[in-house]
């Protein structure tokens, strides 16, 4: 019984990668194998937790993406004489400190909080899986300097360097993308380096050197795909963490210039009013953040099952 | 046990290395110039090239970086033009209140920890349980912030139980406020109590699957007797290593914690460096934090190896 299997609520009696309605063959019986995606897609919906992580992300997706389309607002103009008001109206969330529409805001804050995320993520998955693959296979001296680069880099605390870099440097929406992704790629560095050692070793990595494949080859090849179930639980992760960290800096004020948004920032906004009683500035914008990030990790949890990668988180 | 502690600290200090080598390039990635940095932009050619001397930035890097790495030792973090005050003496005041912030919510995590993981562990795949890992869930999605701010409107504003903001001063004071201490502590407390608790509970079950268990079942030992005298000990083990891991985060969830309540401590002071552009602090700060991290990893290491004698004869 592993963690996430009962964290997400899987039922008990069930091991992991099997779904209901595949079936294991009998003695002699010949059955067809289904796809391994359908597998994995069916073993995901079927854990009930990682499908209502799913649901909540395509709706968040469609909320700040599709929802401007239907739900016009002035997000680029402040309107101060309509600020501060309470829902209601023409405003179903009210305005902020500036009058813009707190729902309109909700989307668009949602749109960055969300690109940010997704693509902070997959920078800091592609680096971390070349580093660490190249790590892994190189082995010896090279080895042990590229991973006491990774411990040195993972003991300053992520949100430190973040604060370093943006008062060095102002902030763009590809910035936030790079620099998220660059203080984020060493756990999946530390991960996939950790399976590059046991895969090479193996019969048939070790086969394509015989038949005289290249090393490029083994790790693209073979390597790579080999652990890709790492690879995604983890890259899921990564973008909770980098909606969390895009959270962080955008409460201290860091990372965005108006009148671009995100959820972080707009509950930054929500902070100075919290004790005028404005509810509407500070519970939106922290459920949006809660709840994606929630989703996040029941899908990571869930894909976990479906990989059957017993690995630690963080 | 002693080779194995040797080997450990040997590559600690090497991580200590590269880490002074981070801060260095750090240094060097400041707007413009070091000098122009951290004079400001008012400072005349004939200042900087004055403080270029001083402090060898007219020399080439590798002899930089030795000069830098030999302040280091000598416990010389910088100076802060801004407030007039060695680096290692803005740290001396704030670093022990951060100890004491961190500190004290790791202790309350460990001890919150136990009871609700063995609760969930008993009652495994139940109400109990969904409901318990529902609320860890649902602190490891929280933003620091966000949770601080929801416990400030709860326990300061609706019910004054405890004051919203820390009480300031030396650690002493601080200590003498321990009301003030409640919401700082607990904000920092529940989101490392939802990763521990996350991890203790499925390191439980683990162990409840163990030969020894079913050994200790059928010598005619009940639920809890094998719980607390037998799992409980096996499946903490490994949340000595999780407690060095997770202090990268802490201590990043500390700077958070000490922004929202205004707590005197090593972020804030980081936090308040950034604003002012107060470049030596930020560096000074940066590697004082990456050695506390290198030593509480160490410290963990080595507990575990004094634990877990496996571990000794294993990789290192």
């Amino acid at each position: 019984m592993t963690a996430s299997k009962s964290l997400t609520g899987s039922e008990p009696g069930r091991g992991p990668g099997e779904a209901p309605g595949i079936t294991t063959p009998e003695a002699g019986e010949i059955t067809r194998t289904a796809p391994p995606l359908r597998v994995a897609l069916a073993t995901l919906t079927a854990n009930r937790t990682a499908l209502a992580g799913i649901i909540i992300i395509v709706l968040m997706l469609g909320f700040s993406f599709i929802g401007p389309l239907f739900y016009h607002t002035n997000q680029i103009s402040t309107n101060l004489p309509a600020s501060l008001r309470p829902p209601g109206g023409a405003h179903p969330l009210g305005t902020d400190n500036e009058g813009y529409d707190v729902l309109g805001r909700l989307m668009i804050a949602g749109q960055s909080s969300l690109e940010v995320g997704l693509a902070a993520a997959v920078v800091a998955t592609m680096i971390g899986v070349f580093y660490g693959a190249i790590s892994g296979f190189a082995g010896g001296l090279l080895d042990g300097v590229m991973m006491r680069l990774v411990d040195g880099l993972l003991s300053i605390p992520t949100i430190f360097l973040l604060i370093f870099l943006f008062t060095v440097y102002s902030a763009s929406t590809l910035l936030l993308v790079l620099v998220i992704g660059l203080v984020a790629w060493l756990v999946p560095a530390r991960l996939i380096r950790a399976e590059t050692l046991s895969l090479r070793t193996r019969e048939y990595v070790q086969a394509v050197r015989v038949v005289g494949g290249t090393r490029r080859r083994m790790i693209i090849r073979h390597i790579i795909p080999n652990a890709i179930g790492t690879i995604m639980v983890n890259a899921t992760f990564q973008v909770a963490d980098a909606i969390l960290a895009l959270a962080s800096l955008g409460f201290l004020g860091l990372g965005v210039q108006p009148p671009a948004t995100n959820w972080g920032a707009m509950l930054s906004t929500g902070v100075n009013y919290v004790y005028a009683g404005d509810w509407w500035l500070i519970y939106p914008a922290g459920v949006a953040i809660l709840l994606t990030v929630m989703a996040f990790n029941a899908v990571g949890d869930g894909l976990r099952d479906v990989f059957e990668v017993r690995l630690k988180r963080r | 046990m002693l080779s194995y502690s040797l080997r450990r600290t040997a590559q600690g200090l090497i991580v200590v290395l590269v880490v002074s080598f981070l801060t260095f390039i750090e240094a060097h990635l400041m707007p413009g110039s070091p000098a122009r940095a951290i004079l400001g932009v008012h400072a005349s050619q004939a200042q900087i090239e004055a403080f270029n001397v001083e402090n060898g930035y007219n020399r080439s890097l590798p002899v930089q970086y030795w000069d830098y790495l030999g302040r280091l030792v000598h416990g010389n973090l910088g100076f802060s033009y801004q407030q007039n005050q060695t680096v290692a003496a803005l740290l001396g005041e704030r670093l022990p209140a951060t100890v004491v912030l961190v500190g004290l919510s790791v202790v309350v995590a460990l001890l919150l920890m136990i009871p609700i993981s063995m609760l969930q562990a008993a009652r495994r795949n139940r109400l109990t349980d969904y409901a318990l890992t529902g609320v860890a869930f649902l602190l490891y999605a929280m933003p620091e912030f966000w949770l601080g701010l929801m416990l400030i409107l709860l326990f300061a504003e609706k019910i004054r139980l405890f004051p919203p903001v820390a009480p300031q001063g030396n650690v002493p004071q601080i200590l003498s406020h321990p009301a003030g201490l409640v919401l700082p502590v607990a904000t920092l407390a529940l989101g490392s109590l939802a990763v521990f608790t996350r991890y203790l509970r499925s390191s439980l079950l683990d162990n409840l699957t163990e030969d020894y268990v079913r050994t200790a079942r059928s010598k005619g030992a009940g639920e809890w007797r094998v719980m607390l005298r037998h799992v409980f000990r096996n499946a903490l083990l490994p949340i000595i290593t999780l407690v060095g891991l997770s202090l990268p985060g802490i201590l990043g969830g500390a700077l958070i914690t000490e922004s929202v309540f205004n707590y005197p401590g090593m972020g804030l002071l980081y936090w308040n460096s950034a604003l002012s552009q107060d470049y030596p602090v930020m560096l000074g700060v940066t590697m004082v934090v990456g050695l506390a991290t290198i030593a509480g990893n160490l410290i963990a290491d080595v507990l575990y190896a004094v634990a877990d004698p496996r571990v000794r004869y294993g990789r290192l």
